[in-house]
């Protein structure tokens, strides 16, 4: 179908023309509402206690939620929302990683809220566009397309039936459609899902961006939490927004000249260095994938090992020789560290897009390892197809190789069967199938069906359906408040257990990743040290969303005097980047101990807001023992050496003689407990009861002491 | 023996900097090697000798995945 | 190709090629607004300006630096979105830039300064 056919069958349910608030130091200070229900479209005013105590970002998601929702509201209620918003940095230019969103509704995953972070162009566009956040509620009766011109300053909400529901289709479509011409194609922004976000429980957004060079729309994920599935359910294709004439002084920072000698420093430093660290303008974030395969890190066949004979296969050095790699490969303007790679002309050998050459954003290291090597899975140009597939059906790569490595750890346990299936033989390894399964959960149909609905609800069905000794799978079904976990081997770093299983949102990563200052570099000897690592490395990149920061120009380059640094993991010269980005935005005067208080505040906040849906308890920050040690004698085996050596030094308990099923039990009881003993540690360290509650004073410290959250908590004291 | 990291670890004649590293596969790019609190520079790697009972530092700059 | 060379030993690091230079594009006289830069050591001088070598080109992520007919490499103020990336991957440190502007500058080999050098340090070619 033609733009001008797909143009003529939109329907106008509403429109709002405004006059798009100017950007002062930073914010528009107004937020945009719209509700699908009724098509109620409006402005709000975002208050100066917003900014002081929510800074913008995932807090300006967090505190419009709140309101927006009640402790009974569930994932799929009209009241939930999706609130997207960039923070005051966002959208600067000067600076790497300076154009991320942050997203925030009630996850389908875990019941409670959820926030995913995601690059690509429309956070800045969205907010020079005069908004600071925009805030979606209600559900649409049939498909609509929500549009934001900056420029004219109007928003329509459109019926929108004929477009394609995946997201290579669709964001080229509405790209196309909006534009006025080819050269204005940059200037637009598409939020879109997919059609396994209609039937699944583990859909993503994509955000996209016009690459002029390649003349093609590209794709980012807001990946973690179901978020494109509360999309779908609001009967949302597409969220685009439009901004013409960027500059790079649009935020009217308090000091411009000191963001473009911070980003001028860092361009610099990135040229200089990058060739010699990480080389992320070459690798992307594919040389974690042999890094991780080299320290026993990388999670294969359903976290049971570290490492394969075959990782080699998904080392950077094959990506890249895939890759056509440029030398401008940001997912928003200035960023030179420049990781989103991109495998043009890629044919597809299955699904309903067979034989068609597509272009494949990625794959990043989540998607090798998740898809890949946890899967048991080698083979890059599977890898290469099941992440085109996930991202045209907005579904999170991460979630879909978790919980298809569970999947394919029951079936070689016989929990399930070829019949339970449908004839998917989902062994180890099994990419036909794994392939048909993804498939399967686009269309709705058959096992895919099932398998969507994530390991939580899975684990439930296995037992109660197939008689599975719940036990086990407990223990193997490596989920932890209803999210599926990243993709690194957390067994031998105790920190490492804790940041997953102690994360607000569920396991992910983007907490704190302290697997080698814990493991190797051996930095946190005592539980005050590990308790003070998951305080400051949390709130430290808590905060990089609140402003609307990318983490990766942090720590994957580091200048060459950080070696001579107190603390160099903490890369105190890109901290001190940040705390002077911040003031010549705002033209406020904070430090690194102003920056970390900010994320305190906020990360209380959430903390109770998990405790307000039901949850946000100690029973909630348990773990599966697969993310510990061992859970089975194969995989005690594999590492009997380690295993035997930390019985005999940590426990001074002798293994000779003992059995395999016997120094499982020792070694599982040892690490429960170390696990009960951080978790004590870092509660005590974040304010919080033995029950894991912010505890009243905690919340006047950091100025959360709302009267909801206080009586909230108070229950709990 | 030595300390790798405040870790027992055998040593052996002629071990240097870069020797430890390839048996510990320690690969990743942005490291800092300290032998009893002297940093050694990358490009003598190949000839710092570590004697039995150094105390050996080998610091991965990577706090995020 | 037309470009500025230049002979450093001739430099008597006297700034004149900066005066007029930010006098002609910045109307001021200040060698921070200047496209030609002077380093002036115990070792000798240094000239810094492009040498028309187009790296900045497929580094810009606006496509807003291009070579025109004569081979000059230009910026295209009105699509730059002052990232600056252009300015920390120049391997002559010839792209300049100024906290006063949104965009960077850099020596579009217009020959003004080689008329006001009085040493005769700076040519134009092509």
């Amino acid at each position: 179908m033609t733009v001008s056919k797909l143009k003529e069958s939109h329907k106008l349910l509403a429109e709002y023309k405004y006059v798009p608030a100017k950007v002062d130091k930073g914010y528009t200070n107004k937020s945009l509402y719209v509700n699908l229900s009724g098509n109620k479209i409006k402005a709000k005013e975002v208050t100066a206690m917003m900014k002081e105590k929510f800074i913008g970002g995932r807090g300006f998601g967090l505190w419009y939620l709140w309101n927006a929702v009640t402790p009974q509201t569930k994932w799929n209620d009209p009241e939930n929302e999706i609130i997207i918003s960039p923070g005051p940095v966002a959208g600067i230019t000067q600076y790497p990683g300076a154009g991320k969103s942050l997203v925030v509704t009630l996850s389908p995953n875990t019941q409670t809220v959820v926030d995913s972070n995601v690059g690509g162009y429309f956070g800045p566009l969205l907010k020079f566009s005069g908004w600071d956040a925009l805030e979606v509620q209600g559900k649409a009766e049939n498909d609509v397309v929500i549009f934001i011109d900056g420029s004219e300053g109007v928003v329509r909400v459109e019926e929108a039936p004929e477009e394609a529901v995946d997201s290579h289709l669709l964001a080229e479509q509405l790209t196309e459609l909006y534009a006025d011409c080819e050269e204005d194609k940059r200037n637009i922004s598409v939020v879109s899902a997919g059609t396994a976000a209609d039937n699944t429980m583990l859909g993503m957004l994509n955000f996209s961006f016009y690459d002029p060079r390649r003349k093609t729309v590209r794709l980012k994920q807001a990946g973690r939490g179901g978020i494109g599935t509360v999309l779908r359910d609001k009967k949302i294709k597409g969220i685009v927004v439009k901004f013409k004439g960027l500059k790079g002084n649009l935020n009217n920072p308090a000091d411009f000249a000191k963001i473009v000698n911070t980003g001028v420093k860092l361009h610099k430093e990135i040229n200089r260095l990058d060739d010699y660290q990480n080389r992320m303008r070459h690798n992307g974030t594919t040389f974690l994938a042999g890094i991780m395969n080299d320290y026993d890190l990388l999670p294969t066949c359903n976290f049971k090992f570290g490492s394969h004979p075959e990782g080699e296969k998904i080392a950077a050095p094959n990506w890249v020789k895939m890759f056509d790699a440029g030398k401008a490969d940001g997912c928003w303007y200035g960023c030179t560290l420049a990781c989103s790679k991109v495998v043009c002309g890629f044919e597809l050998k299955t699904g309903p897009y067979k034989g068609q050459k597509v272009v494949v954003d990625g794959p990043e290291y989540e998607t090798i390892a998740g898809v890949g090597s946890n899967c048991g899975i080698f083979d890059r140009d599977y890898i290469l197809e099941c992440n085109f597939y996930c991202d045209t059906y907005g579904i999170d790569t991460i979630s879909f190789g978790t919980t298809t490595a569970f999947i394919m750890e029951c079936y070689e346990n016989g929990i399930i069967n070829k019949e339970i299936t449908g004839g998917l033989e989902l062994n180890f390894g099994s990419k036909e199938a794994a392939m048909e399964l993804l498939h399967q959960m686009a269309r709705g149909e058959g096992f895919g069906k099932i398998a969507g609905l994530g390991i939580k609800r899975l684990k439930e069905i296995f037992v109660r359906e197939y008689g599975a000794d719940a036990g086990f799978l407990n223990d193997i079904g490596m989920e932890a408040k209803g999210l599926e976990y990243a993709e690194y081997v957390s067994k031998e770093s105790l920190v490492q257990q804790a940041g997953f299983g102690l994360a607000n949102k569920g396991p992910q990563h983007d907490e704190a990743w302290l697997i080698f200052m814990d493991m190797v570099n051996n930095q946190l000897p005592t539980f005050e040290d590990k308790a003070e690592a998951l305080h400051y490395f949390p709130m430290f990149r808590t905060w990089l969303g609140l402003v609307g920061l990318c983490k990766l120009p942090w720590n994957d380059i580091v200048p060459e005097s950080n070696k001579d640094t107190e603390e160099p993991a903490k890369i105190i010269e890109h901290v001190q980047n940040y705390v002077d980005l911040f003031n010549a935005v705002t033209g406020q005067n904070i430090d690194i101990d102003g920056m970390i208080r900010q994320s305190e505040g906020v990360y209380q906040f959430q903390r109770v807001f998990n405790l307000r849906m039901g949850f946000g308890t100690r029973e909630y920050d348990k773990v599966p023992y697969r993310s510990m040690g061992p859970v089975t004698v194969e995989e005690y085996q594999s590492r009997q050496e380690r295993y035997d050596g930390q019985l005999k030094e940590l426990l001074g308990i002798d293994p000779e003689g003992k059995s395999t099923e016997e120094k499982i039990k020792l070694l599982r009881k040892y690490r429960e407990e170390q696990y009960e003993k951080i978790t004590d540690a870092v509660y005590e360290r974040r304010g919080w009861t033995k029950n894991g509650v912010p505890k009243l004073e905690t919340l006047q410290k950091f100025g959360m002491d709302f009267p909801e959250l206080v009586e909230l908590v108070k229950q709990h004291q | 023996m030595i300390k790798v990291n405040g870790r027992e670890f055998p040593w052996e004649e002629g071990l240097t900097v870069k020797k430890l590293l390839q048996k510990k596969n320690y690969t990743f790019p942005s490291i800092v090697v300290k032998i009893n609190d002297r940093t050694i520079a990358e490009d003598e790697y190949a000839d710092a000798l570590i004697e039995d009972g150094d105390d050996v530092k080998v610091i991965h700059l990577i706090t995020g995945g | 190709m037309k470009k500025l060379v230049k002979n450093e030993k001739l430099c008597t690091a006297c700034g004149a090629c900066q005066r007029i230079c930010s006098q002609t594009y910045f109307k001021e006289d200040n060698k921070e607004k200047s496209a030609i830069g002077i380093k002036a050591e115990d070792s000798g001088t240094t000239i810094i300006a492009c040498s028309q070598c187009g790296e900045c080109i497929d580094l810009c992520p606006a496509e807003a630096i291009y070579r025109d007919q004569k081979g000059v490499v230009r910026i295209k103020n009105s699509i730059c979105v002052g990232c600056f990336s252009c300015v920390g991957f120049c391997p002559e440190g010839a792209m300049f830039y100024h906290g006063d502007y949104t965009e960077p500058f850099k020596c579009t080999a217009c020959g003004l300064c080689v008329k006001e050098c009085p040493s005769g340090a700076i040519t134009i070619q092509g």
